[in-house]
């Protein structure tokens, strides 16, 4: 039996898809070797695509063990030898060099970026023996079978060695800092205290948790100032409209007090009347960050959710591969196809059409670029199974966006009226769509108001209804939420495409952050304030960005991958050697606010009962059991307490009871669906319950 | 014996000094009553009072009183005003 060609690809369900598209014999053949998945496809030579479980091979200290700091020497090692749980990575390496020992051409067919070179160079290297300098590689942004054909056939003869430098130092560099930082800190506040307790920061990690640190002590110390609003109320043509006073906000009471006065029970005049019209441009297509951003603000899922949600809809040859900058649609990608295909689907049938009939399909682009993939857009495949919620939304979304792109403007036209109500100007303002172009697309997803006057000419009198003051508070800066706090952090250059989302979720899942709208908690505080005091470099913004910026031009070959590597150990040594000195100190800072921040979890919020005592949730000494009791028990002034279930979680939720207003918990046992409980025993919500039963 | 006596006073001094903390959240602050957070809300609660006075002429102890109330108020800011309102601190600003 002759030698077979071997395709390696980074996830399952990319394997099988490639040995579909391949085949040009029957259909693929799916083999399996000890649980580990394989596709056969027959052409001229047989082909085999083995699958990766993502990175098999991980970053690990040559010294064993996980008490010491600094570590500075590190190799590539299998997974399995270095994390908890991935046993199965051993099976998995092992069927991939079985099967590499009969094959003969070697094809890298992971992601085409930083993560996906790294995957495959790893495996041709350590599971294949050395194959990383025979190998060749597939590119492509999309899991169809007309893409992959053309792929394979065109493949590339060697691997990308820029994008692998690039990944293999950002790999090294972030294990570097994240391994030795979030050590210190962790081994700092066991030897205090004598407990463990999971604390990291790592090199995005930590000037991240920085933008929300500085923006939580602006809220904290925020103090407000009143000013004054002044509405009018106006009737024209049997309806009301409100205006606004000339002057937005009037920041002492008793000027604002004299305008109400000068105006109430007088007529306005028009005086001028403007009318403004302009173009609203098309939105330009969407890159990784813009669909999260997007995604989050029209139905609230996460950016780590969006990207698990893009990620399938890929696997399923939905959509094209979703890790990417680009805000460009190059015409390879063969609009007209995609546009008839979408045609099919009812939905789109009638838009669709609409696009196919102009004489130039020409999308607007964005300015960034990505040199591995265009920007996201949807292949026209149709779903072949039934798509759940989340997937249909953000499958729609991409559908309707890459239709938007390729339509025209919008032409809104707004207009002013200024009504002089006793030398007092007031503004009435309308808003209407004259052509709505791309808003028919992107229609769902786009607000646009409109609010449409009555006909009014210049020197008309208005009568005026009422007049208001409204008594106003400036705001405190808002809190960031996972799709703004993604956007600062593309702008300030940290993190990638592919890791933002991810060191997001881990500042929630360290307890440094709390809540949608994210609260930085007495934990997140207290790290942020050690990493400030005793090493700000690894915090700095700056510094950070400026690292970001050279290990991208590793992937450009404008930086030598050892020039950027030793640099960022020159500005870790340092740093190390000072957590070290002050390891004391800071180990005892961190142990209270690890305290702290395990008694602030237990709070459920304010007693209903004496008003100045919180209700936390308690441990009974004698028995063991868990209830909820006021904090003012201890000073003997309040003795509320109620039972709480003995099995599974109990966590404070943060929101009130919609009925009573009181605090509420959640519970979580095994087995069950979780629920929130109120644990007033006179809540309504109880009452029509037993009603129903 | 003088010498004796200034070394003991230098000593009791600077333990009184580390000693200081937050008089609100009892954070070890140097030489401050207020720890940097509460330091920070201080600032601007004696700030802020200039233009709350020029907006509603109300005295000192009114203004705490309202943004003690106000739920815009941040929480630190909060409860510096609290402190203040207990302890019956004077204004610290400059009267216009």
């Amino acid at each position: 039996m002759g030698k077979h060609t071997l395709i390696i690809t980074e996830k399952p369900d990319a394997a099988q898809r490639i040995a579909s598209a391949l085949t040009e014999k029957g259909k693929a053949k799916k083999n399996e070797d000890n649980g580990v998945p394989y596709y056969v496809a027959e052409r001229d030579k047989e082909i085999i695509v083995v699958p990766a479980l993502g990175h098999l091979y991980t970053i690990a200290e040559e010294r064993k063990g996980r008490n010491y700091y600094p570590v500075f020497n590190f190799r590539w090692v299998p997974r399995y030898t270095a994390e908890r749980g991935a046993r199965n990575i051993r099976t998995w390496i092992e069927v991939i060099s079985k099967l590499a020992n009969d094959a003969d051409i070697f094809i890298d067919a992971c992601d085409y970026d930083i993560e996906g070179s790294v995957i495959g160079y790893c495996i041709l290297k350590y599971a294949c023996g050395n194959k990383e300098n025979i190998s060749k590689r597939m590119k492509y942004s999309t899991l169809t079978k007309e893409e992959l054909e053309k792929s394979y056939a065109k493949l590339q003869p060697h691997l990308d060695f820029a994008l692998i430098e690039a990944g293999g130092t950002r790999h090294e560099i972030d294990w570097l800092y994240g391994v030795n930082l979030s050590r210190a800190l962790t081994i700092s506040a066991r030897n205090w205290s004598g407990k463990y307790a999971t604390l990291s920061t790592g090199r995005v990690q930590g000037p991240t948790l920085k933008f929300l640190v500085t923006r939580e002590k602006s809220i904290r110390s925020f103090v407000p100032v009143p000013y004054w609003e002044i509405k009018a109320e106006v009737k024209i043509g049997g309806s009301i409209f409100e205006t606004e006073y000339e002057k937005k906000r009037i920041e002492i009471k008793s000027k604002a007090d004299a305008v109400l006065v000068a105006c109430k029970g007088k007529n306005g005049q028009v005086e001028e009347i403007s009318v403004r019209r302009f173009k609203q441009k098309p939105p330009v297509p969407f890159n990784s960050g813009a669909l999260q951003r997007e995604v989050y603000s029209l139905f609230g899922y996460t950016p780590r959710n969006t990207s698990y949600i893009a990620q399938r809809l890929y696997l399923e040859a939905l959509i094209s591969y979703p890790r990417t900058s680009s805000q460009k649609l190059p015409p390879e990608i063969d609009y007209k196809a995609t546009l008839k295909k979408l045609s099919k689907a009812s939905k789109y049938e009638k838009l669709a059409a609409e696009l196919l009939a102009k004489p130039e399909l020409k999308p607007r682009e964005g300015k960034k670029k990505d040199p591995a993939h265009p920007a996201i857009y949807p292949t026209g495949k149709l779903p072949e199974r039934d798509l759940n919620e989340s997937e249909r939304r953000v499958l729609d979304l991409i559908i309707r966006r890459f239709m938007a792109v390729f339509s025209e403007s919008a032409i809104r036209q707004s207009m002013k009226v200024n009504i002089n109500v006793n030398k007092h100007y007031f503004y009435l303002r309308g808003r209407q769509t004259l052509k709505d172009g791309w808003l028919r697309f992107y229609g769902p997803y786009v607000k646009s108001e409109e609010v449409l006057l009555p006909k009014i000419k210049e020197g008309q009198t208005i009568k005026i209804e009422k007049v208001v003051l409204e008594d106003k508070f400036t705001k405190p800066p808002p809190r960031y939420n996972p799709g703004s706090l993604l956007k600062k952090m593309e702008e300030a250059g940290i993190g990638t495409k592919a890791t933002r989302a991810n060191i997001m979720q881990t500042l929630y899942d360290r307890k440094y952050v709390r809540d949608r709208r994210m609260v930085v908690t007495v934990l997140g505080l207290e790290v942020l304030e050690v990493l400030n005091r005793y090493c700000p470099a690894v915090v700095s913004i700056k510094l950070t960005g400026r690292l970001e910026k050279r290990m991208d031009k590793i992937q450009s070959k404008r930086e030598k991958r050892k020039d950027v590597s030793v640099d960022a150990v020159e500005i870790l040594k340092p740093v190390m050697e000072k957590l070290k000195e002050k390891e004391k100190i800071i180990g005892e800072q961190l142990s209270h606010a690890v305290k702290r921040a395990r008694l602030e979890e237990r709070i459920i919020g304010e007693c209903p009962h004496c008003g100045t005592g919180k209700l936390m949730i308690l441990y009974s000494r004698k028995t063991g059991k868990r209830f909820i009791g006021c904090t003012s028990y201890f000073k003997g002034k309040c003795e509320t307490s109620f039972p709480l279930p003995q099995k599974g979680t109990v966590k404070a939720l943060g929101k009130n009871c919609r009925e009573c207003g009181w605090p509420t918990v959640y519970v979580r046992i095994k087995g069950r669906r979780p629920w929130t409980l109120c644990f007033n025993p006179d809540c309504p919500s109880k009452e029509n319950r037993k009603k129903k039963k | 014996m003088d010498a004796m006596l200034q070394s003991r006073l230098s000593i009791k001094r600077k333990q009184e000094e580390e000693e200081m903390k937050c008089v609100i959240c009892s954070k070890e602050t140097a030489k401050k009553d207020y720890c940097k957070q509460h330091e920070k809300a201080y600032k601007h609660i004696i700030e802020r009072y200039a233009e709350w006075k020029r907006a509603l002429e109300i005295s000192w102890e009114e203004y705490l009183s309202e943004i003690n109330k106000n739920s815009l108020t941040g929480e630190w800011a909060k409860e510096v005003a609290q402190h203040l309102i207990k302890s019956g601190e004077k204004q610290r600003v400059p009267q216009n």
